[in-house]
This record gives structure tokens, C-alpha cells and sequence, in this order.
């Protein structure tokens, strides 16, 4: 059983799209691992369904008549097969080894496993991939942390969300498992130290460039905002 | 107008087969009738006026179903829900686009019902409950939690931009989505 969630407040940002793309990677992410919330986004689905077959439009019947006809048009001037058609993803039980273990939502991102990532070595034992930098100023990016290892002391600026994928870590509130959706925000302080017995992968999106507070790890900082794509913004 | 929407929902299940078994146009026609209007609307409520985007995501829209109509599985979601789920990664995926922030992030490799391997079968007869219940209670709601409801899920407003549209504290709009989904009983209790 997993310990921690999204809100409510975010599925339902979710389930309607008002939640950034980046949150909502990770939300999803969450739900490939999380049934509960899963039946919850479901249930907020439905009621964006009522509300949707609630709705009725004033177009005049010659709009809806002419754009009835452009997709037809659209339709039968696809060539077939195409490539855009829609194909079944592949059942988990099809997939390597290696990609099973990845989160559905996350294979397009890392498509050949975790070790065909561009890993950038921070410390011997802790290494980042950025798997997406939004014009928004978003980072998505993995965390890969060696077994006992902490991650080094740090606070952000704006949001962070961390979800676990495989492994654990602890900090000063608890123990964080795979499939733990953890947000935290710019007060926080924390020192996350992974578990002995496993390396941990984390999904890690933040608003803003993660600082390091420790006086070994003030060295990192100018790294961490020069792959921030806030820099490069502006 | 309640039982004239479920009758009909049978009938364009029925044609959501005739489409993925036949690639049957007549369906795909009756569909866009029920569907691209309200569609139109939905896109509409988020962007007043633009009725270019309304048309282009309708259009998008009813071109997805046709070309994922065989992936439709009636018993993980209902046809409502699924068509759902589309317009809104649709919308989402105009706004991407052509909007103030572009993103590489494709809203259509999301989890969603319709590739939810672990779907109860037999939570059909359960989802129909539920629908209706919610069907029901949404005409019983307070104008209040109605108008909340609808800035968030019609015009996709996060919960803070809705507190700033309807000069309300942030508290006050979290609190009446949060009664209303529990008076529409769509919370989970852990």
C-alpha cells in the first residue's frame, strides 16, 4: 500500500486539464503505479463526461454540416494504413525486461531503459537524467541515487515533486516507497537518504533549480542552473 | 431528455462498432451529430468566441474516434467518459501547440481508462451506478458548486485561476469543488 498521493485538488486539475503538462506526467506516472487513485480519476472522469454531454452548441446547422463534411473528407483521404492510426500499446507481459519495469507513461521518454539515458555523474553516487525541459521553466528529470546513499542536503524554489519509481528513500518525515508521490514546496529543507538495501530511481519535475545547502554541495550549484532550462530562457 | 440519452448511448456504442469492425461512415456521421456539438461547446466555454479552435478540435476529435474506434472497450469506460478523455487531451494538445507554453509532453501517452490493464470487468454494472448518480445529482446542485464545477472542467481554469475569476479566496472555490464532488459521491474514501 502506498503512503502518499496526489490531492485531490491536483487530481481533479488532472482529470479536467488544468494541470501542467509536467505535473501531469507525474500524476500519471503515479496512477500507472497506484490503483486507488486510478478508480478516483475515473469517478472525476465521469463527472467531466456528464458535464461535457450537458453541453449543447448553437452553431447553425450549415457549420455543423460543413465541418461534418471536412471530416468525412479528412477521413477517407487518410491512406491505409496509416501511420497515425492508432495501434494498442503493447501489454507489459510483451515487453523486455528491461522496459517492463519502467512506468507505461514513461517508456516514450526512455525507450531503450534506464541505462541508455545521458546520466550526469554529480557525485560518485548520484546522478541526473533530464528527460524534458519545458518552455515554462519545468525540468523533468530522473534521479539515480546509490544504495545508502543520501542525496545532498538541498531546498528549491518553487514546487518539487518526487515519485519514486524503483528503490526507497527516508527523510525527516518518513519512508518513501515506489510508487510514492511526494510535493513538496519551497520551505521545505530536507536530506533525503536512500535505503541500504537497493540503488533508488526517482521522477523528479521542479519549478525552478534545485539549490544544494550543504558547504561541499554549494559546488554544485552553478551545474544544477546551468542545465536548468531557466537559464536558457532568460 | 435522462432516458433519451441513455437509449442513444446504446445506439452509438453500437456504431462505434460498425466503425471499428467496418469502418461504417454512417456511424462515424451519427456520431459527429451527437458529439461534435457539444464538443464545440466544450471549447467554446474555455475560449469564448473562437469558434476556428472549436471547429479545429472538434474535427480532431471525431477523426480519433474513427481511427481508435477498435480500441473502444465498452466495459472499461462508457462511451461518454472515453469521448471525455479525448476531447479534453485534445484541447490540451491544441494549447500545446499553438499556445504561450509549448511542450514536448504528448497528453495521448497519459494513463487512461481505455489501456488500463488492470480494469475490473466487472465493474460495469457498478460505473453505470455511478454515472447515473452523478447524472442525477448534478441538477441538484447549488448554483454555487455548479458554477465551480463548470470553470473548472468546461473551461479547464485550475482551481486558483477559477479563485481569481470569481473574486473568491482560493479556500472558498477548493471548498465548494470539494462539496460537490462528495455530494455527487465521486470522492474515495481511503
Amino acid at each position: 500500500m502506498l503512503s502518499c498521493h496526489p490531492t485531490l485538488d491536483m487530481l481533479t486539475d488532472y482529470s479536467s486539464g488544468s494541470l501542467s503538462l509536467a505535473h501531469a506526467l507525474a500524476v500519471s506516472t503515479h496512477l500507472d503505479q497506484c490503483a486507488h487513485c486510478r478508480e478516483q480519476v475515473k469517478r472525476l472522469n465521469m463527472l467531466g463526461a456528464e458535464l461535457l454531454s450537458k453541453q449543447a452548441d448553437t452553431a447553425p446547422q450549415s457549420q455543423m454540416s460543413a465541418l461534418k463534411s471536412s471530416v468525412l473528407a479528412r477521413i477517407t483521404a487518410q491512406s491505409e494504413p496509416t501511420s497515425e492510426q492508432a495501434t494498442a500499446p503493447a501489454p507489459s507481459s510483451a515487453l523486455s525486461d528491461t522496459l517492463r519495469h519502467i512506468p507505461a507513461t514513461l517508456r516514450r521518454y526512455i525507450p531503450e531503459g534506464y541505462d541508455k539515458l545521458k546520466w550526469m555523474s554529480l557525485t560518485p553516487s548520484f546522478k541526473l537524467a533530464t528527460l524534458s525541459n519545458e518552455s515554462s521553466g519545468e525540468q523533468i528529470a530522473l534521479l539515480y541515487i546509490k544504495a545508502g546513499a543520501a542525496m545532498p542536503y538541498h531546498t528549491h524554489t518553487g514546487d518539487e515533486i518526487t515519485l519514486v519509481l524503483s528503490g526507497a528513500f527516508s527523510d525527516e518525515e518518513g519512508l518513501y516507497r515506489a510508487g510514492d508521490f511526494i510535493r513538496r514546496g519551497d520551505e521545505d529543507h530536507h536530506q533525503p537518504r536512500v535505503t541500504k538495501d537497493a540503488d533508488c530511481i526517482c521522477l523528479i519535475v521542479l519549478d525552478s533549480p534545485i539549490e544544494f545547502t550543504g558547504r561541499f554541495s554549494r559546488f554544485f550549484n552553478p551545474i544544477m542552473r546551468y542545465f536548468h532550462p531557466s537559464r536558457l530562457a532568460g | 431528455m435522462v432516458s433519451e440519452n441513455l437509449d442513444s448511448d446504446h445506439t452509438l456504442v453500437d456504431d462505434m462498432a460498425l466503425i471499428a469492425t467496418q469502418k461504417n461512415t454512417a456511424a462515424l456521421e451519427r456520431l459527429f451529430d451527437h458529439y461534435a456539438p457539444r464538443i464545440r461547446a466544450f471549447c467554446l466555454s474555455a475560449q469564448p468566441g473562437s469558434n476556428l479552435m472549436a471547429d479545429d478540435i472538434a474535427q480532431e476529435v471525431m477523426i480519433r474516434i474513427w481511427n481508435k474506434a477498435h480500441l473502444y472497450n465498452p466495459a472499461t469506460a462508457s462511451l461518454n467518459t472515453w469521448v471525455f478523455t479525448i476531447a479534453r487531451n485534445a484541447r490540451i494538445d491544441y494549447m500545446r501547440k499553438n499556445g504561450r507554453y509549448q511542450s514536448d509532453i504528448d497528453p495521448d501517452g497519459f494513463w487512461s481508462e481505455l489501456v488500463d490493464e488492470n480494469a475490473d470487468p466487472f465493474s460495469d454494472v457498478q460505473q453505470k451506478r455511478d454515472q447515473e448518480r452523478i447524472r442525477n445529482g448534478l441538477n441538484e446542485l447549488p448554483n454555487d458548486q455548479q458554477q465551480v464545477l463548470s470553470k473548472v472542467y468546461l473551461e479547464g481554469k485550475s482551481h486558483s485561476e477559477a479563485s481569481q475569476e470569481l473574486g473568491l479566496p482560493l479556500g472558498t472555490v477548493k471548498s465548494r469543488v470539494r462539496l460537490a464532488l462528495n455530494k455527487l459521491s465521486v470522492i474515495i474514501k481511503r
